[in-house]
């Protein structure tokens, strides 16, 4: 039995993968979407738990995605990865109805937590 | 060509017009005393020639009566031959010459419009019995006076001896008398050369006192002033004439004087604002050129930063899959072993990627600015913790003196503390890492606005004047190459300017050196 159905959505394999390989042994199942639109689709396709978004992206920014998934998926807790700490990024985030925000790099331990969080485990 | 100049100068003209005045002047008064005198010596020499014609009328007179003709014609001669006399003839009343002094011309006689018979017989058939004269000019060019004398009847003529004339004949014949004049002419001739000599010396000495005194009135000074203006033209407004009369022209002098020290004054006052203004000119080219300098600067800082904020994120990624993976690597090594110890490190050392990118962000102030109430004591208190436990605070006693009462300010925490790091390093390098950092925090009012400072006081070798100025520019650094980016105070200047504050600096070289912030107080 999964710990939940979690979608990381990012244009960079490295970190797509991190979060594969951070999440998955801790009983979680990760898929991936490498665009905004890709992992939209998928969104469609079955439910997720968590959404991970990366906020800078080239079709589709993190942000857009955020608003979309907010509108069709209320349910799904979205955490926001920024490549560096901009506060006003995360309170625009937040504000949009993100769950949290994390900023890469980050440590398998810190975004387990938000995870946890975000699942109210 | 000095004559020239005479003509044309005011001393020439008004000697020449004065002497052209007194040549003609003379002239005129000349001629009129020549005539008055002329006529007066002619009245008189008729006068005389008159009464001598009277004499020779009464020296003949016996003869006349007797008719004694030898006795006439000697007396006639003898007087004829008298210097003065050119001649004496007697006319008959036929107009016969009786008698003359000219013996060659006795037995002439003499037509009725002669000049001798005419002035009594012209047009009249019966003569005029009075005298006449008339002047004429010998062959030497000297007057003679020609007079003519009736010889009138009396009773002892027709009652003389001879009976020769009768009763009613009122004129018996004429004397005729030529004297000359030349005596008169030569004396009136020396005196006119006299009277020219007189005119000529006046003239003369009127000249050179005419002269004497417009060289010394009028040239002298106008000559005084004319190089004064020349050197005033020149450029030499120190130049001062001296003229000591107290005339027209010594108030002339005065007046020059006067004019160039004013003129003195006014191009002193222009070479001084020529001065002021190319040092005004020069400081703004200055400023002018510290902005474009800044200005490439701030340009160089935003590239800089936008570059920084594409690596960061690119960076990061890469980042996180060290990170990440490192960190899954960590856990299937045992507590202590060599291959745990390694992967720590790689760790750590991709942590410190991310500072870097992170510091880089937050010089380029590509961090949002989020202003709220902040309390500078407790900023101050968590940047000092930050670096007290750094290796390079062990030597360095920090003194905090800070005012708690001390309200909020409005500004972002994190740039606040940005800056407060960046003084406070600053001053630990500043010492070399030995010494004391006073930090104190205080309320202070400036142009009617309250404001937060905060005093950073080092005890380091303090910074040079030359350096000084160059202070905040951005990439100016004085650390060795490597350590500093010379962004810092660039940086934290730029972020208490934009929160409405101030930093400024205060340094003595060997004594240590005190930077202040200045924020504005959070209002609401």
């Amino acid at each position: 039995m999964s710990k939940g159905k979690i979608l990381v959505i990012d244009d960079e394999d490295i970190v797509l993968k991190s979060c594969h390989r951070a999440l998955t042994p801790e009983g979680y199942d990760v898929k991936t979407a490498k665009s905004g639109v890709e992992g939209l689709k998928m969104l469609e396709n079955e439910p997720f738990n968590v959404a991970l978004i990366d906020v800078k992206m080239p079709d589709m920014d993190g942000m857009e995605v955020l608003k979309k998934i907010k509108e069709r998926w209320p349910d799904v807790a979205v955490i926001i990865i920024t490549g560096y700490s901009a506060i006003a990024t995360a309170v625009s985030s937040i504000k949009l109805g993100a769950f949290d925000y994390i900023e890469k790099p980050f440590t398998p331990d810190g975004i387990l937590s938000v995870i946890k969080k975000a699942l109210g485990q | 060509m000095e004559a020239k100049r005479f003509v044309y100068s005011l001393t020439g003209k008004l000697i020449l017009t004065i002497s052209a005045l007194m040549v003609i002047g003379s002239i005129i008064l000349g001629y009129l005393m020549y005539r008055n005198r002329e006529a007066e010596l002619i009245e008189h020499s008729v006068d005389s020639g008159i009464s001598f014609t009277e004499q020779i009328k009464k020296s003949t007179r016996f003869g006349m009566l007797h008719y004694d003709v030898n006795l006439i014609q000697r007396t006639v001669e003898d007087i004829g031959s008298s210097k003065g006399v050119n001649k004496i003839n007697i006319f008959d009343a036929k107009g016969k010459i009786a008698y003359s002094s000219r013996k060659e011309e006795i037995g002439t006689v003499l037509s009725l419009d002669s000049y001798v018979c005419s002035p009594c017989h012209a047009g009249v058939s019966k003569p005029k019995t009075t005298q006449s004269w008339s002047i004429s000019m010998d062959k030497e060019g000297y007057r003679v006076l020609n007079i003519i004398q009736p010889i009138h009847n009396e009773p002892a003529c027709y009652s003389a001896a001879c009976h020769a004339h009768p009763k009613d004949q009122l004129v018996l014949g004429l004397m005729e008398a030529d004297l000359s004049l030349a005596y008169l002419d030569k004396g009136i001739r020396q005196q006119g050369l006299v009277f020219i000599a007189y005119i000529v010396s006046f003239f003369l000495i009127i000249s050179i006192v005419f002269y004497i005194i417009l060289w010394k009135f009028v040239h002298t000074p106008m000559s005084i002033l004319s190089k004064g203006m020349k050197r005033v033209a020149s450029g030499d407004l120190e130049s001062t004439v001296r003229i000591d009369t107290k005339d027209e022209m010594g108030e002339l002098a005065n007046a020059f004087n006067a004019m160039t020290a004013d003129l003195s004054k006014a191009k002193k006052e222009l070479v001084e604002w020529g001065n002021t203004l190319e040092k005004k000119v020069g400081e703004k080219t200055e400023e002018i050129k510290k902005a474009h300098a800044q200005f490439i600067h701030s340009a160089k800082l935003a590239s800089l930063g936008r570059m920084a904020a594409g690596v960061a994120h690119e960076i990061n990624s890469p980042l996180t899959g060290i990170v990440t993976f490192g960190h899954l690597l960590l856990k299937r090594f045992p507590e202590g072993s060599q291959e745990k110890e390694d992967i720590e490190v790689v760790i750590e050392q991709a942590n410190r990627c991310s500072s870097i990118i992170k510091g880089l962000l937050s010089f380029a102030r590509a961090t949002m600015v989020d202003k709220g109430p902040v309390n500078v004591n407790d900023v101050l208190k968590s940047s000092l913790n930050m670096v007290s436990r750094k290796v390079d605070f062990f030597n360095i006693t920090i003194d905090q003196m800070l005012d708690e009462s001390l309200p909020s300010v409005k500004a972002d925490a994190s740039q606040l503390q940005q800056v407060f790091l960046n003084m406070i390093l600053n001053a630990a390098d500043a010492m070399d890492g030995k010494g004391t950092l006073t930090v104190s925090t205080r309320k202070v009012s400036e142009d009617g606005r309250t404001f937060a400072e905060v005093d950073f006081t080092d005890t380091g070798h303090g910074i040079s004047q030359e350096n000084m100025a160059k202070l905040f520019e951005p990439f100016f650094t004085t650390k060795p190459v490597g350590k500093g980016t010379g962004l810092g105070l660039a940086v934290s200047r730029g972020i208490v300017q934009e929160h409405g504050g101030k930093i400024f600096v205060k340094s003595k070289v060997g004594e240590g050196t005190s930077f202040f912030v200045r924020l504005p107080l959070y209002e609401g």
